[in-house]
């Protein structure tokens, strides 16, 4: 499992290396604006062929392309409800907060759980392997950090069980003295 | 090392030129506003602050002999600088565009300037005595995205552009009362203004920085795929080769000689590509030796401490990893190069000296002389 979540991740890290060659570009339709194309999506030939990852099914990872921004896109596993709940519950908190993060996009594109912005001024102002690092990393740790709370959650939904049955043990006995 | 001098002028620089004596360099700071630096005592000293443009500047050309500064920005505007004594006085031209200027570059003459622009035009640029102004002519309709780069042929009168939607034109900018008949070759003087006399189709993506070989004959130019083309016999019926390469895209080429030319870009190590008898390009090394250390890259959990160092570094603008195992290569510049431009010309044209900048906001100046391998 931990092997292919490297290979997965080494997919994206290389594609995010050659991807990330951004560069200041104003905009072509709108005097005197500069806006990510990759969101504006106004002149298609200022657009590259989106590249899509998957590791399987439920978990893929969406690169676009523009000349000045680059959009990324993750999908994480979400067996079951529980997992859909928890998934939705943290991504929510991080967006609320995505000017903290500033590549962070407020809302994912659909089909995915979070996106990501990078424009040309990113890349100015920070040191393009860092971020890709960040990227990476937040992408790992988003999928150990999901198992962990899964895990504590069923292990709490176990305790749970076991009051409950020895409550009602319990009240079994006090009705029957 | 073939770097002899490199300094850190600010965060990030996007263009800069050279005054004619190469005593001082002027530069854009990635803002609305042109930097002049000039070396005293081994210490660079800012001697100037041209403030006109209200948008980021995304050109600058000092003409050589006539001692002008051109700056060209995203706020559609261009202008003109000359030396009154101590100040430098701007005039506008007027450019008729009604989208951001790109590039801009003096033609061989300094008698026009060439403005490519996001409106998907190029402007060439007259100054006309009568009105005492710089007045643009346009050409309309022949680039099908915004032009990315210009270069002018040495005959002054071909140009060279390449565009977002992949192409590389060349064009004749004959002017009548500014270039007379004769001066150019027999090729050039027959074509009317505007009239494209190539158009090369061999790039899929985004084509950046022409240029022409110091004779003329041969045209390079980069495409954002990673490849680099040079165009021989460029009329009727030219002849491409294009050179593919490992590293990421490059941004702009200079010729230091008719078989020699430097590519720069988001690789952020300068290449050298070079031509055999036969006239064959291949790629041939990298200008700073790369010392590429095995990616070491530590991946982990920790996603908090990266973001930490991510978001430290992008507030205080501290570089201080310069022993970084992490970081690729250890070549003079460490983000996206984007502008290299010629130093010092022999007689016959070749480069022996040139200068980078880039998005790590140092010039570079390198020296090919000092180099035994390298030499032209």
């Amino acid at each position: 499992m931990a092997n292919t979540l490297r290979l997965y991740s080494t997919c994206i890290r290389n594609t995010l290396e050659a991807a990330m060659c951004l560069q200041n570009f104003p905009c072509q339709e709108v005097e005197r604006h500069n806006k990510p194309e990759v969101e504006l999506k106004t002149s298609p030939e200022l657009l590259l062929n989106p590249v899509l990852i998957c590791r399987n099914e439920a978990e893929k990872c969406l690169i676009e392309t523009s000349i000045n921004s680059l959009r990324i896109s993750i999908k994480v596993k979400q067996a079951d409800e529980l997992e859909n709940i928890l998934t939705k519950k943290f991504l929510r908190f991080l967006s609320m907060r995505a000017e903290a993060f500033q590549v962070l996009r407020r809302k994912p594109v659909q089909g995915y759980d979070i996106s990501f912005l990078i424009t040309n001024y990113h890349c100015e102002d920070m040191q393009k392997n860092k971020l890709i690092d960040f990227i990476v990393q937040f992408m790992e740790a988003r999928i150990l950090e999901h198992k962990f709370a899964c895990s504590i959650l069923e292990t709490l939904g176990e305790r749970v069980e076991d009051a409950w049955v020895f409550c009602n043990q319990r009240l079994d006995r006090k009705s029957l003295m | 090392m073939a770097s002899i001098a490199a300094h850190k002028f600010a965060q990030c620089i996007t263009c800069h030129a050279w005054s004619p004596d190469q005593t001082m360099v002027a530069f854009c700071p990635n803002n609305n506003e042109v930097h002049i630096y000039r070396l005293v005592e081994d210490k660079w000293e800012k001697v100037h602050v041209l403030q006109k443009h209200d948008q980021i500047i995304s050109g600058i050309d000092w003409s050589a002999r006539s001692n002008k500064i051109v700056t060209v920005s995203h706020d559609r505007n261009s202008y003109v600088w000359n030396q009154e004594e101590a100040e430098w006085v701007p005039t506008l031209v007027i450019l008729r565009l009604n989208r951001a200027a790109l590039c801009v570059q003096w033609s061989p003459k300094e008698n026009k300037f060439a403005v490519g622009s996001g409106a998907k035009t190029v402007c060439i640029c007259y100054y006309e005595q009568e009105n005492n102004w710089w007045v643009s002519k346009l050409i309309r309709k022949r680039h099908n995205s915004s032009v990315t780069s210009v270069a002018w042929h040495p005959n002054n009168i071909l140009l060279a552009t390449t565009s977002t939607d992949g192409k590389c034109r060349v064009f004749s900018t004959f002017i009548k009362g500014v270039d007379s008949r004769d001066s150019g070759t027999s090729l050039a003087s027959d074509m009317k203004f505007g009239e494209q006399i190539v158009q090369l189709d061999l790039c899929f993506s985004w084509a950046f920085g022409v240029k022409w070989s110091p004779s003329g004959n041969t045209l390079a130019y980069v495409g954002h795929n990673s490849m680099i083309y040079f165009v021989d016999d460029v009329g009727p019926s030219p002849s491409a080769q294009d050179v593919a390469f490992r590293d990421l895209p490059l941004r702009d080429v200079l010729f230091v000689s008719e078989r020699m030319v430097i590519g720069v870009g988001f690789d952020c190590h300068p290449m050298v590509f070079t031509a055999d008898e036969r006239g064959i390009w291949c790629f041939s090394r990298f200008l700073d030796e790369r010392k590429r250390a095995p990616s070491s890259s530590k991946y982990g959990s920790q996603f908090s401490e990266a973001f930490g160092k991510l978001y430290g570094q992008s507030k205080q603008g501290v570089r201080n990893d310069a022993i970084d195992p992490t970081k690729p290569g250890g070549g003079v510049h460490e983000n996206c190069i984007t502008c290299i431009v010629p130093l010092r010309k022999a007689g016959d044209g070749t480069v022996t000296r040139f200068s980078t900048s880039g998005l790590d906001g140092k010039v570079v100046i390198w020296d090919l002389e000092s180099r035994a391998d390298l030499s032209l």
